[in-house]
This record gives C-alpha cells, structure tokens and sequence, in this order.
C-alpha cells in the first residue's frame, strides 16, 4: 500500500492545485463553509473561477466575488443569511462581471448526483414552468420523457475541476470523515471532481482511526489532493462537535461586504493581512477576545448510544465441513443422476 | 385576552394547517418553530423533514438556526443529507412544505430570486434565490406560504417567478407534469388566504385583529378577492403561547 502523505500548508494546497479559470465545487452550506481556503484563494489572487454548489451561506463566497476570484456561479441560494443580502454577487452581477446561473436546491444537487454518477444529465420534477428554466438554459432543459410520461427537467451534470471543501476529521492519505449532516451535499460535489479534492480539517487522525469506522468517511483518499490541518477553518459557519456558528462575525462580515468601498478593508485586515488561518484566528482574539471564541463552544456529550461492532465472519471455517443433506434432496438427485446416466 | 406577538400569531395559526401524523417538510425560520409547536400539540405523530437531510419523529431538542444546523439533526431519526429528503418531495411523500419569498402573486407564483428584470442586468437587485422553494412547490402535495405583505410583496406578477404557483391559472400545473398541488394556503403579517377551486386565484380568508379587510386590500397590488365567510383570525389562547414560549425562551424566532 502506498503511504502517501497528502498533508501541506494551506498555501501550498491551493497554489499547487487550484488554478485561474477552473471549475471549483465550493463546499459546504450553512456549517462546514470553505472559509480558509476561501480565504486563501483570495490571498493568492486567483482568478476567472466558476464555482458550484447548491447552497452557500455566511457570505464565503459573496467575499470571494468582491474579491474579483469568481467570473461563474452555478447556485441555488447564496447569501449571508445575518445580513439577509448577497451584497457583492449583485454588484458584481450588474457590473458585468458575473455570470450567474440560478436553478433549485434539488436541481444543484441532482446536477452533482449526476456528476457523481459519471453521466452527462439526469431527470429532475422542479424547475419546469419558472424563470430559471428560461434563463438558465446552461443547465437546464425540457424533454420529453422517451419512456412516455410527459414533460421532464433534466439537468445538466455538474463535474468540478476541484473541489474545496472542511470536515471535522481527516487522515494524512486523504480519507475524509464527516458525520453528523453528511455534509450535505460534499460527497458528491467531491467525487464528481476531475482532478480531486482538497479538505482543510479540524484534526488529523491515524488511518487506522477511520477504517476503524469507514462508514463516516465520505471521501476515500484516492479522490484527495491535499489534506491541511486547518482548525477554525470553516470560522464563521459552524463546525459540528468543534464550534458553532459565529452569528456576531457573520453579521461584521456582512456589514462590510454591503459597500463596496468597505469591503477592500475587511479584506485588508482579515484575509491578505493575515498569513494564514491561526494568524486569522489571532487576529479574532486580539480584536472580539478569547470569550468571543470561547462563545462557539458547543455542547458536547452526544456519543452513540448504540454499541456497533464492525465484526466479520470468516469463511475458513467450511473447509472440511461435508455437504447438508437429507433423505428427501438425496432421493432426488440420486433420481435425476440415474435418469442423465440412463441416456 | 391574551397579549401576543404577531410571530406567535402566524405561528400557531401555520401550525393548524398540519394534520396529525402527516409528512411536513421544513425549511428555517418560523417553520421549524411551526413544527415544533405541532408536535408539542395536536400533531405529536408528525414526521418532519428538514432541508439539510434530518428526518424525526420529535421536534429538535434545541434551537436550530440553520437548516443544516447541528440542533436540527440532533436525535434525529435519520441523518441524511438534502438529497434524500428532498428525493421524498420528488417520489410524492410529502404532505405539507412550508415556504417563504419576497413577491408572491395572485396565482401563488413566488419570487425569490430578485426585483427588477434579469435581463437588464445592470438595474437586477439580487436576492439568494430558490434554495429549495421551488422542488418543495413543484412536488409538495399541500405548501404553505410565509410571507411579509405590502403592496411591492403581493404583486400582480411577480418579476421573476422561481417557485411555480398555479403559474398562468388553472390546468397549467397539471400540463406540465407537476405532482405536487400546489398553493394550499398563504399565511402573512396581515392575514390569511386560500385559493380559488377553479380560477385558482388567492382570495383573503381570515384577518388577523387589528386588521381590516380595507388595509389588506390597500396592500396587494391586485385586485383582491375576498371570501363571504371572511373572518377575524382566532386569537391565541393563554395555554398555547405559553406552550410555543417555552419552545423559544429567549424569542430567537418570535422576537
């Protein structure tokens, strides 16, 4: 077995693996939000980027737009729910220097079902008799079903280049654990990928640690290009087990990414002034304090109550162990044996 | 009489729109606060689904603020992900779905994608979009619409639709392969409404106190239908608000 280790910095990972004008899956939805690597691609300038994903809150990407990385948006909902607005994508949107393709939260997530089933479009029931049908033909048609039923959706498949997405945990080859929601809709937007995956992750763990329990594993290291040991890298979505949603930075955040002219200076201070997520993290506590980290602690204590042991059965124990019978089976084989030899 | 917020109001009155042990598909927001007040009270053999993948026998045993919220999944029966819980819209299990928007007009189309027109994309004011109101909508067999009204929220059209109503009028659904019902009933801060049998037009139902039908109509962009059984929304009892407070102690959701 090859014991390849995947971990690197969070620099590293995006400038080795994320290139302008790729097609990123942009992970997450209201927790698990991408926020470091969000942050990083900002840092690093990246550009022309078309992202997808079904839906995407506390503004990561909205910051990712005002920061001029994202040219393409393939989306069911965005928006800093505290601020109730995604203030730079309709700025960037009607300056011209958006695209952006609307369809429902099935429909965004069929897509990537269908990416992640390797085939071109799948069939969907919404969508059908709204705009985003009429304005959105990049991703979606009306046909009718060749097995008679009438008038279908369909949707076209969603595969990204890469996909960025955090978990809780992950191990140094890249099999990524996450429990809990099951990210929502990561395990596909992850294995659609047609280069790979980078996960930042709250804890490293041992490979024999997840394969002790692989059912939590939603992306299997082979799919994995680079693992970063990343805590507080979904800050301010929530990270289930680790910390909750920071509301108080989502709504300064937001405040900033309402006006265009303020939103150069969150970035100055939060993202290019800081040389990574724990500088990031400093920053939080030299500004809101240590409660105001100590504030995310969730409650914890909610173990499985329910004893799973992974056993198996070894099937050595049938060598030398004759044949069940009975007089009945016998009979009749012995019949039809006779018959067969009598021809 | 007892005192009660507007929130507690549209909460207990969404609630009496589920039956017991019916399929109730929620979003965030009030919904969950609907849900949890049903189980609490004369719907305990519900089955909710939420957007992010849970699906329970219990309400969340803690606040939830976002659909994939932790509270949300926490001694759920199942933990799925959006995929399979929005799968029961689409294979027709889903007896009731909650949604919300900014625009909704007089045939239950909704809007939640943006004011002005998308093509003129320099004047379009982006909002987030469908999220999952359009496949709980196109599938759900009952849906319930949360909505703030004024005379720009209850338009004639609406300016974009992303949630299909009765679209252009009756039998335009059903032409289009559409399993769901549609619109069953339309709770805002101002009343109640249902939909027309045959023009499938939204008429005014119930009033909330304080209301009047005069005010109602002054903010709805059309002209509005009201029906001859038009009545004042039953007030909140003392036992229920302090039955749904207790859900929300610190007035997270009804302020």
């Amino acid at each position: 077995m090859a014991d390849i280790d995947k971990r690197m910095t969070l620099k590293d990972a995006v400038a080795k693996f994320i290139h302008d004008g790729d097609v990123v899956y942009y992970g997450g939805f209201q927790i698990h939000v991408p926020m470091a690597l969000t942050h990083e691609i900002i840092r690093q300038k990246k550009r022309n980027l078309t992202t997808i994903e079904s839906s995407t809150d506390v503004g990561g990407l909205d910051i990712m737009v005002g920061a001029g990385c994202v040219s393409e948006i393939h989306t069911a909902w965005i928006m800093n729910w505290y601020v109730k607005a995604p203030y730079a994508i309709r700025r960037a949107f009607n300056e011209g220097k958006l695209k952006r393709y609307d369809i429902s939260n099935f429909g965004a997530t069929s897509a990537m079902m269908a990416g992640f089933l390797g085939i071109p479009f799948i069939p969907i029931r919404g969508n059908i008799g709204t705009d985003m049908l009429k304005y959105n033909p990049m991703d979606l048609k009306v046909i009718e079903d060749p097995f008679g039923t009438g008038k279908i959706t369909v949707v076209r498949a969603w595969r990204a280049d890469v996909a960025i997405i955090h978990a809780q945990k992950a191990d140094r080859l890249g099999n990524v654990v996450s429990y809990g929601t099951r990210g929502v809709t990561d395990e596909f937007g992850a294995m659609g990928t047609k280069r790979g995956v980078i996960v930042t992750t709250e804890e490293i763990v041992e490979p024999e640690a997840v394969r002790s329990d692989p059912d939590r594993t939603i992306v299997p290291y082979y799919k994995t290009l680079a693992v970063v040991h990343c805590p507080y890298g979904a800050h301010p979505s929530a990270c289930r087990g680790y910390y909750g949603l920071d509301i108080r930075f989502s709504q300064y955040q937001g405040r900033y990414e309402r006006y265009a002219d303020l939103l150069p200076a969150f970035l100055d201070e939060w993202v290019y002034g800081c040389k990574d997520q724990a500088a990031y993290i400093e920053k939080y506590k030299s500004k809101f304090g240590q409660e105001g980290l100590d504030r995310l602690k969730p409650k914890l204590g909610f173990k499985p109550k329910m004893d799973v042991d992974y056993g198996y059965h070894d099937p050595t124990c049938w060598k030398g162990v004759p044949m069940y019978t009975d007089d009945r089976l016998k009979a009749y084989e012995d019949a039809i044996a006779a018959k067969k030899g009598g021809k | 009489m007892a005192d009660y917020k507007l929130t507690e109001l549209m909460t207990i009155r969404c609630a009496r729109e589920i039956a017991d042990g019916e399929v109730v598909f929620v979003g965030v927001g009030l919904p969950i606060m609907v849900a949890a007040y049903a189980f609490a009270t004369h719907a305990p053999n519900m089955i909710m689904m939420t957007e992010g993948g849970a699906i329970r026998a219990t309400a969340p045993p803690a606040l939830a603020i976002t659909v994939d919220d932790p509270a949300a999944f926490l001694g759920a029966d199942a933990a799925f992900g959006m995929l399979a819980t929005m799968a029961a819209l689409q294979r027709g299990e889903v007896d009731v779905a909650f949604i919300g928007g900014a625009q909704i007009d007089k045939y239950g189309n909704i809007n939640s994608t943006g004011a002005g027109d998308w093509s003129k994309k320099e004047s379009f004011t982006y909002f987030a979009g469908s999220g999952g109101a359009n496949d709980m909508a196109t599938s759900g067999k009952r849906v319930l619409a949360i909505m703030p009204q004024d005379k720009k929220k209850f338009v004639e059209k609406c300016e974009y639709v992303t949630t299909p109503g009765f679209l252009g009028g009756p039998g335009e659904r059903e032409k289009l392969g559409m399993i769901g019902g549609g619109p069953n009933c339309v709770v805002s801060t101002m009343g109640v409404y249902l939909f027309d049998d045959k023009t499938k037009e939204m008429y005014l139902s119930e009033y909330y106190p304080g209301q009047s039908i005069e005010k109602i109509k002054a903010n709805c962009a059309w002209d509005l239908k009201v029906s001859p059984k038009v009545k004042e929304t039953t007030i909140p009892t003392a036992k229920e608000l302090t039955i749904l407070r207790a859900l929300d102690p610190t007035g997270f959701y009804l302020g």
